[in-house]
């Protein structure tokens, strides 16, 4: 909704597009000249244009003042949502998907976001990114939605970035890990509600070099992209730090979306490594699992699925026990903190009501990013004394915001917006009560140990880790 | 040094089997209609979806697993019997004779159509179900354990291929689509009713790309993007093999998987590329593929 002095200052600029914004600057002014626009500043002529100038500046300053004071609270408030909810990847999109549609629900239950019903608009990513910039480009600029939780694939978060920037749209990254994202560029409308890549592959190599003090050789096999190749250079950098003569028998990088691994897997199983540390993740994991497991790679060697939690309902009951699993952050729901959450301990008593499953980690990725979301909003609303935040005031508020989740805390720190949260690591155990494995031995590295400080280079931040490091950190174990 | 050559051989051969069943029906389908078919993707997938849904479904019944294993051929057979003679009589027949640009404007129209078909039918994620590889268990060869179902797809490839080589030469079907192809106006003039050559052809190259589908689906699954995929490597295979030709397709499924393997293993970066290499420096010596000739129409 705009306010009527915003939608009258709109209305006269497209009328008045030649005159209007012509006067704006002296380069124009001249430019006006030559086409004849204004034929000179003389006689009556000249006072037209006096009071004319002098109309259009008030008009402008009205548009501008109307614009900073009065934004209008909506009749509902729209969030686009940008997930994968088609092919491969909609394996891990999905669960995201459904946990938004609960949040949602739940929050309009409960009065909407500062007595706004939020209406949540739903991108597929499965489309491309050309498509899902597309999608973003004519969202932010229809008016349709005021703030955006994009985007789960990184590549896609890359591209959307510098258009949110250009937008003026508050953008908030829900899973995409990429530490490239804030790593050189300054955002004022984007931030991210998650971990990066560097706490969360990090928190895994250290994980395994606890479970397996004496290893000596690893095998890599990672989706051919950006994710997988940064996700490499950072597990590899971690163990080097620690044990440099650590060798690398197999990095192996096939397509995203290759389907059939049976050949990488036995080129792994002929190098007979200690560790096989992967990041696939969506249905790339689950076939990977699927293709491996009954091969016996998980018995031979550690096998490291730094996504693993992902999967472990839908495949975990092929792995044996002792797998290291990864959570990318701490979305776990049998956490002790997710545990004692009686918010959280609702939200999956619905999940599992409604869709048959119990939440993943991209799940509660979606669901604190939401969560992020309306916190940011509270916090400009109260700022400004209950009247509603323009999109200025809620990427503000979002600056350095502190929340506390369904699994823990998030904080968005100023330096860089990026998130800072802790990392739960873990390894496959049999359950009693569920046909599933949960995650035993786990552990929850505290964000702010395993982040490098912003400004930092990461990988260099990486290298210069020690024992005294590693001293600090909780154990295997510590968080059951 | 054969321990250690084993698992090349074994891991070439159970890549080849895969490749050929990708790309044999859409060989067949050129031989016989000269119609290079886009859709062939689809029903790829059509096949995989199909195969899955019913195994799906006889698992969920409670009846034997064993019976997902007929299921992988009677899903492809339904899958032919319904959209082989509905293709090649609603639409493909139109296009006999045409400028071939407009026979790939068509199977292309028929491929989008059919990819929006599956969202529509089989929803939009990945669908997936193991029973018949679970059936046949492990075996190690060379120090590495294999799945057996990788084994039985390498037979099952032969079989195929034998199959295909006795139906054209010794039954009556195949020598009428020999004759059909070698000279299409002769053989109606002789009475062979080629409109039926013609559909039965095209169904048997659909049943092949549903097959090769099934066969595949127990292993990796099956999700939006399968058909696309599928169809770039079929052409590929098909393009190295010759057009046309069942055992050039068999040739060139054996090249492609060992070259895939070796730089698999030798090679990682070169993997997704290597079909295509393959293909770029056999058209450059022999521009009409290993088994293609020029002139003569062969099958």
């Amino acid at each position: 909704m705009r306010s009527p002095a915003v939608a009258f200052a709109i209305n006269v600029r497209v009328k008045y597009h030649n005159t209007f914004l012509f006067r704006a600057s002296g380069t124009q002014s001249a430019e006006a000249n030559r086409n004849g626009c204004w034929p000179g500043a003389e006689g009556y002529e000249g006072v037209v244009m006096q009071v004319w100038k002098g109309l259009a500046g008030a008009l402008a300053l009205a548009a501008l003042l109307g614009h900073a004071s009065a934004q209008e609270k909506p009749k509902e408030l729209g969030i686009g949502v940008f997930t994968f909810m088609s092919g491969g990847p909609a394996a891990y999109g999905m669960p995201a998907r459904n946990a938004a549609g609960l949040i949602f629900d739940g929050i309009n239950a409960a009065g909407g976001i500062g007595g706004v019903p939020v209406k949540p608009v739903y991108v597929d990513e499965g489309q491309g990114t050309d498509a899902v910039v597309s999608e973003f480009r004519r969202l932010a600029t229809s008016g349709e939605v005021s703030a955006m939780i994009a985007a789960l694939s990184s590549g896609n978060c890359l591209a959307l970035a510098p258009i949110a920037e250009q937008l003026k749209m508050p953008t908030v990254a829900w899973n995409c890990d990429t530490h490239q994202l804030f790593l050189k560029d300054k955002y004022d409308y984007v931030y991210r509600a998650n971990s990066s890549t560097i706490p969360e592959f990090v928190a895994t190599a250290l994980y395994v070099l606890d479970k397996k003090p004496d290893l000596k050789t690893v095998a890599i096999i990672n989706p051919d992209y950006a994710f997988g190749h940064d996700a490499a250079q950072i597990f590899t950098a971690a163990l080097k730090a620690f044990k440099p003569d650590v060798e690398f028998v197999a990095e192996l990088f096939p397509k995203l979306g290759a389907s059939n691994y049976n050949t990488e897997i036995s080129r792994i199983m002929a190098a007979r490594p200690d560790v096989v540390f992967t990041n696939f993740w969506g249905a790339d994991l689950e076939n990977f699992v699927r293709q491996a497991a009954p091969r016996g790679l998980f018995r031979n060697s550690q096998g490291v699925l730094s996504v693993g939690e992902a999967v472990l309902q839908s495949v975990g009951s092929q792995l044996p026990d002792g797998v290291i699993i990864g959570v990318l952050g701490d979305g776990w729901w049998q956490s002790p903190v997710a545990e004692k959450n009686a918010a959280a301990q609702k939200f999956v008593a619905d999940y599992q009501a409604k869709f048959q499953a119990y939440p993943v980690f991209p799940s509660f990725k979606m669901a604190n990013t939401i969560l992020a979301l309306k916190a940011a909003y509270e916090k400009a609303i109260a700022a400004k004394g209950g009247a509603w935040p323009t999109a200025e005031e809620l990427s503000a508020a979002l600056d350095g915001l502190t929340v506390e989740t369904l699994t823990g805390g998030l904080t968005i720190r100023s330096e860089d917006n990026d998130g800072l949260v802790d990392q739960i690591v873990g390894v496959t155990a049999k359950s009693d009560k569920y046909p599933f494995p949960v995650i035993g031995e786990m552990v929850r590295y505290p964000a702010e140990l395993v982040t490098p400080p912003a400004g930092t280079d990461p990988i260099a931040w990486i290298g210069s880790l020690d024992k005294d490091f590693l001293a600090k950190l909780p154990k295997p174990g510590s968080a059951q | 040094m054969l321990q250690a050559l084993m698992p090349l051989l074994v891991d070439g051969l159970a890549n080849a089997a895969l490749i050929f069943f990708v790309a044999v029906g859409l060989s067949l389908v050129f031989s016989v209609l000269r119609i290079l078919n886009v859709a062939h993707g689809s029903f790829y997938a059509i096949g995989a979806y199909a195969s899955v849904s019913l195994s799906l479904w006889i698992v969920s019944a409670g009846l034997s697993p064993w019976l997902t294993l007929p299921a992988l051929a009677v899903s492809a057979a339904i899958v032919a019997a319904i959209l082989g003679p509905a293709v090649e009589r609603g639409f493909l027949r139109w296009t006999y004779g045409r400028p071939e640009s407009l026979q790939i404007l068509v199977t292309f129209a028929l491929f989008l159509i059919f990819e929006d078909l599956q969202k529509l039918v089989f929803g939009v994620q990945s669908l997936y179900q193991d029973a018949p590889v679970q059936l046949f268990g492990t075996s190690e060869i060379g120090g590495i354990l294999y799945l057996n179902y990788q084994l039985v797809l390498i037979a099952l490839a032969v079989l195929v291929v034998v199959a295909l080589r006795l139906l054209m030469s010794y039954t009556r079907f195949g020598k009428l689509m020999v004759a059909v192809v070698a000279d299409p106006e002769v053989s109606q003039a002789l009475g062979i009713d080629t409109r039926r050559v013609y559909m039965a052809a095209f169904t048997l190259g659909v049943f092949l790309a549903a097959f090769g589908g099934a066969l595949a689906s127990p292993t990796v699954g099956v999700a939006p993007g399968t058909g696309p995929e599928a169809i770039v490597l079929a052409f590929a295979v098909a393009a190295i093999g010759g057009l046309g030709q069942i055992e050039g397709a068999a040739l060139a499924a054996l090249v492609v998987g060992v070259v895939r393997v070796l730089a698999i293993y030798f090679a990682p970066e070169f993997e997704a590329v290597v079909p295509y290499l393959v293909m770029l420096a056999v058209l450059l010596v022999r521009p009409y593929g290993l088994f293609g000739s020029v002139r003569v129409r062969r099958i």
